[in-house]
């Protein structure tokens, strides 16, 4: 038997509308308050890039992150969660196929889905999703079922069919028929293991709450720490052009495009009563005096 | 989930520009910079991008344009071929589209209820190349010429199922011959593969070994490539569980403990005749049978 698979790493090509996005900040890293995940838009803030020979073409991997400064512009260090989005729904059902009763599945409703979400569920296009399971009970205090998740395997709408029992019992099975409403998804892991034939993987209850999530891309964890100073901002007070004028006793640094970096009051302390010089100080003045302009002072 | 660690300095988004326009004089007649003026900036991050005397840029449609710190980042997807699909029959909706959706593809609609399976039929190319003449031969008459040359006849079929398929010549000329391997036999024109062999043009090559190979130049067409009627069918695909990961149809072979998913008879089988004593049982393979 020729068996086999292959993986392997592609640059995403994800529609922003498949994305989610979350930001906390915190000021510094000794912060002890809890961590406040805030959404963003990412089609405000995420910008796939074009591929250069073809402009209506996503180049593939390659995304731009616009950060609005009216939230971005402050020191310390921001966290951004970018994951795949989620889809929340509940399970219609969950049963086999009347033709394949070895094949079992769950069922959602399209009609519970978000309009602009339906067509993820239209029949093959969810092959490839996350399913992750909420407990069924509330109040327990952790409302998700942690580290379970099934991968759906195909979907197809489907039909509900009664199957008799006998004994007065009936059970339902599905058959495919895209005039339903309702859509079979097959999920992985399902079947028994051939050494324990009844453990059977759990793969959803009816009307119990899941999460469905696409895995176009692996999510990504920025941290960006926005500082006041770097390599550059330290280079002006050293190579800058600086001014100081005797007059008043600004000191003014400039920066490398010789704009107003920075500006200080230089003065002497001296004592009050014999004028002997105690200390000289440089105080950072920020009341920007902008008759201290480079070019002004060197155009002569 | 991937990690990335960046790092921004503010002071490259800080405006550190003082317009004339924001500069005023006081009571005492000293230049002084008016900081209630809207166009003064200094020292801070607008949340607009704004122009050297502190005017909004705005875009093609008058709208001020959000300032922005970008960060480039790149997104992968990590993916592993599930494996063969198996097919099962379905119900078609009872009302059929008419019109595609627009830029309708089958990735993006999947197998779109009510969509007929014409939508997915692609436009045909005609594939054209050039080939060796080996082909000749399959259309030649049984009958020799009196030099011993080959004869060609005009639509005699030398299909070997003359009853469906038409393989032979349709035209012959001083220059060339053209004919049709396994056409329709009702459908000649449209198609089968149509060759052109040129009777005076030959083709120089070297084979896998070295040697030179010539032959009469050869030009071959196909007709009915892409997706039709004849290669393209819908049905519901589902995913068994066993075939998660193979890639081919498994094909019996003689080896006989071949994975066929939950149930290797064969080898447990086998295991039990090696079973001697009860302590085997729960040696061996780690307690295999046992469990």
């Amino acid at each position: 038997m020729a068996t086999g698979n292959y993986g392997t790493i592609r640059p995403a090509d994800v529609s922003v509308e498949d994305v989610e996005m979350f930001y906390s900040y915190t000021p510094n890293r000794e912060s002890l308050s809890d961590v406040e995940l805030i959404p963003l838009n990412p089609s405000e803030v995420l910008v796939p890039a074009n591929n250069p020979n073809n402009v209506t073409e996503i180049f593939g991997g390659l995304y731009t992150l616009k950060l609005p400064t009216s939230i971005f512009g402050t020191k310390g260090f921001y966290n951004i969660i970018i994951r795949p989005r989620q889809i929340r729904t509940t399970i219609q059902d969950c049963s086999v196929l009347i033709d394949n009763q070895d094949v079992k599945g769950i069922v959602f409703d399209i009609n519970q889905i978000p309009t602009g979400l339906q067509s993820r569920f239209e029949n093959g296009n969810l092959v490839g999703y996350r399913v992750e399971y909420l407990k069924e009970e509330s109040g327990t205090g952790q409302d998700k079922i942690q580290n379970l998740f099934r991968i759906i395997t195909s979907n197809n709408r489907a039909l509900p069919i009664t199957q008799n029992q006998g004994n007065s019992n009936a059970s339902v099975a599905y058959t495919f028929n895209d005039n339903s409403t309702s859509v079979f998804c097959t999920v992985s892991p399902s079947s028994a293991p051939s050494i324990k034939p009844n453990a059977v993987p759990f793969i959803g209850n009816a009307q119990q709450g899941v999460i469905i999530t696409n895995t176009f891309f692996d999510p990504v964890m920025l941290e960006i720490e926005m500082v006041e100073f770097d390599d550059e901002t330290l280079a002006y007070a050293l190579f800058s052009n600086q001014t100081k004028s005797l007059e008043d006793g600004i000191y003014t640094i400039y920066n490398f495009g010789n704009q107003i970096y920075r500006q200080y009051n230089l003065y002497e302390v001296k004592d009050q009563f014999t004028g002997k010089p105690l200390f000289e100080v440089r105080e950072q003045k920020f009341t920007i005096d902008p008759t201290k302009d480079f070019d002004d002072i060197t155009n002569f | 989930m991937k990690y990335i660690s960046k790092k921004r300095n503010l002071e490259n988004y800080t405006v550190r520009n003082i317009p004339k326009s924001v500069l005023v004089k006081d009571s005492d007649g000293k230049t002084v910079i008016d900081t209630d003026s809207p166009n003064y900036y200094y020292g801070t991050i607008p949340n607009f991008k704004i122009d050297n005397e502190g005017n909004f840029i705005l875009n093609d449609f008058g709208q001020k344009i959000v300032n922005t710190i970008d960060i480039e980042l790149f997104l992968t997807q990590n993916l592993d071929d599930m494996g063969i699909f198996t097919d099962n029959p379905y119900t078609p909706k009872s009302e059929t589209l008419s019109t595609k959706p627009n830029n309708f593809n089958s990735f993006t609609y999947g197998r779109l209820a009510g969509a007929p399976v014409d939508f997915y039929y692609s436009p045909t190319p005609q594939v054209t190349g050039n080939t060796d003449d080996s082909l000749l031969k399959e259309v030649k008459s049984y009958r020799k010429s009196s030099g011993g040359d080959d004869i060609y006849v005009t639509n005699l079929n030398t299909s070997k199922d003359p009853k469906d398929s038409f393989s032979g010549v349709l035209l012959e000329d001083a220059n060339k011959i053209v004919y049709k391997i396994n056409a329709n036999k009702n459908n000649i024109s449209n198609t089968g593969i149509e060759y052109t062999t040129f009777k005076n043009v030959f083709t120089n090559t070297i084979d896998d070994f070295g040697l030179n190979k010539t032959y009469k130049t050869t030009i071959f067409k196909a007709l009915n490539s892409g997706w039709n009627q004849f290669n393209t069918s819908l049905n519901a695909s589902i995913k068994k569980e066993e075939y998660l990961g193979v890639v081919f149809k498994p094909e019996v072979e003689s080896v006989v403990f071949i994975n066929r998913g939950v149930a290797d008879i064969f080898e447990r089988h086998s295991l039990l005749s090696e079973i001697k004593t009860t302590n085997d049982i729960d040696t061996n393979r780690g307690g295999f049978i046992r469990s």
